[in-house]
């Protein structure tokens, strides 16, 4: 579904990316993770081609993302993504944010996403919260409400840059559910997130990144079990024993 | 202290002053607001490009109208307009301007650099992840910043903007050069006339300062209550 070959990046001369390879499958979960720095979140920034790359190729569902041709708001409505912070849209009341892409981008009439845009909230708990503004929900139900917007879109894969990092450590679990929940029911899924339990939870696969590298692509227990690579170790001792 | 002077020259010319001049300043000012605004975001948008061309373009024609004083571009343009508009339309001879819409076409030019300054900030001042999140959603360019920037820059800017506009109010008295007749314009006629220059003056200056301090009052007001709650 989503398949990485030799992909490199520089910021001017600073390389934030360096031959990054990596499949994910359909119905896949991969948990990407790694320190602050490493290029989690600008390797998943090039897969729906937020940000661009110098070198090698990204392909989702076939299409590639580097190839100036390709219809790039097209592909991205194909794919969700949810954020670090939300990124909700403050002007807009929680449905709003909800049926903006459904009518704007797949042209479904107004009828069509308002129920739609009911369902999804029911699902992750806020229908309730409808006609509040963002800034009403707390950053949990903020989150719920992103991953809600994206799904709206019947995504063929999900992309989670961070989505419980700014999150108070209370409102975590709530989010984490819900991407569990979708995860089960076998969304393809690339997650950036040092939430090391919802990895060993529904993960699949794990990547670790440093400097720019994907220094280990393991499957789950392979990664938790034995890793290979020191850096990894080091790392996973750091953050799993407090 | 005001023996010798004739106040009751204003009361006189009042329904001159504001139905002739007043009605003048006002619409000027409104109509280079409005299309000032728009084309400055326009500008703005312009200035922000990544593509170089059009970002150069847009800052050298905001540098320029900021580098030049408004007196002069209003003269330049009343002359200019006629022979430009000719050309545009291919006529042989100069076109008729009226001073009003020479004026009109001048001042939303002239500010359209500073609103441009004005939604430039407040473009920048919205965090990137608004943009992500609007692309993501496979927004386009233009859906993005119609549905998700703008909205947001323009309401954040707002106070910022009237108070250009305070301004804008204020400069458009600078059509007496091509002496139209404005507010101040049709008070300089009357106090040339009667020869009651420091009533008629004083008059001016107080309508002015009423009018810009009350508006001044409402973008304080304004302020608190319609910025975006994040």
């Amino acid at each position: 579904m989503i398949s990485l070959k030799n992909v490199a990046k520089w910021y001017g001369s600073f390389q934030v990316l360096a031959d990054c390879s990596t499949e994910v499958a359909k119905g896949e979960v991969v948990v990407v993770c790694g320190p602050s720095g490493s290029g989690k979140s600008t390797l998943i920034k090039c897969v729906n081609g937020l940000e661009p790359f110098q070198k090698g190729e990204i392909t989702v569902d076939g299409i590639s993302v580097g190839d100036p041709k390709t219809n790039l708001p097209k592909l991205r409505s194909r794919v969700g993504m949810v954020f670090q912070h939300f990124e909700l849209f403050p002007h807009m009341t929680v449905m709003q944010n909800l049926t903006l892409g459904q009518v704007k981008v797949l042209g479904r009439s107004r009828e069509e996403a308002l129920q739609k845009g009911m369902k999804l909230l029911e699902r992750v708990g806020l229908s309730a919260h409808k006609d509040k503004f963002p800034a009403q929900l707390s950053g949990g139900q903020q989150q719920r409400v992103a991953i809600a917007r994206a799904l709206s879109m019947d995504p063929i894969a999900m992309l989670f840059d961070e989505p419980t990092s700014a999150l108070d450590p209370e409102m975590i679990n709530e989010v984490l559910d819900v991407m569990v929940e979708l995860a089960k029911e076998g969304m393809t899924m690339m997650v950036v997130t040092h939430e090391m339990g919802f990895a060993r939870k529904v993960a699949r696969r794990v990547i670790f990144m440093d400097a720019g590298r994907i220094v280990e692509d393991a499957g789950k227990e392979e990664f938790f079990g034995t890793p290979r690579s020191e850096r990894a170790q080091l790392f996973l001792s750091k953050i799993l024993h407090h | 202290m005001f023996a010798g002077y004739d106040f009751d020259v204003i009361q006189r010319s009042l329904p001159y002053l504001f139905r002739d001049g007043m009605t003048f300043t006002v619409t000027l000012t409104l109509i280079a607001m409005s299309g000032g605004i728009v084309f400055g975001t326009l500008l703005a948008m312009m200035r922000l490009s990544s593509f170089t061309p059009l970002s150069a373009l847009s800052g050298g024609y905001v540098n320029l109208m900021r580098s030049v004083p408004l007196v002069l571009v209003i003269f330049w343009f009343f002359f200019l307009v006629p022979y430009i508009g000719a050309w545009a339309i291919g006529a042989n001879e100069p076109i008729r301007v009226g001073a009003f819409w020479s004026a009109a076409i001048t001042f939303t030019m002239f500010e359209a650099a500073y609103y441009c300054e004005i939604m430039r900030a407040g473009i920048q001042s919205i965090p990137r992840g608004q943009v992500w999140s609007g692309y993501a959603l496979g927004l386009d360019y233009w859906q993005t910043m119609g549905h998700i920037v703008l909205p947001q820059a323009f309401r954040n800017m707002v106070p910022v903007l009237l108070t250009q506009t305070i301004i804008l109010f204020q400069d458009t008295s600078l059509v007496y050069v091509i002496s139209a007749t404005d507010f101040l314009g049709a008070a300089s006629k009357i106090a040339n006339r009667d020869y009651r220059l420091v009533e008629m003056y004083t008059f001016v200056a107080v309508v002015y300062f009423i009018i810009s301090y009350a508006l001044s009052q409402v973008v304080r007001r304004l302020q608190d209550r319609i910025a975006v709650i994040r």
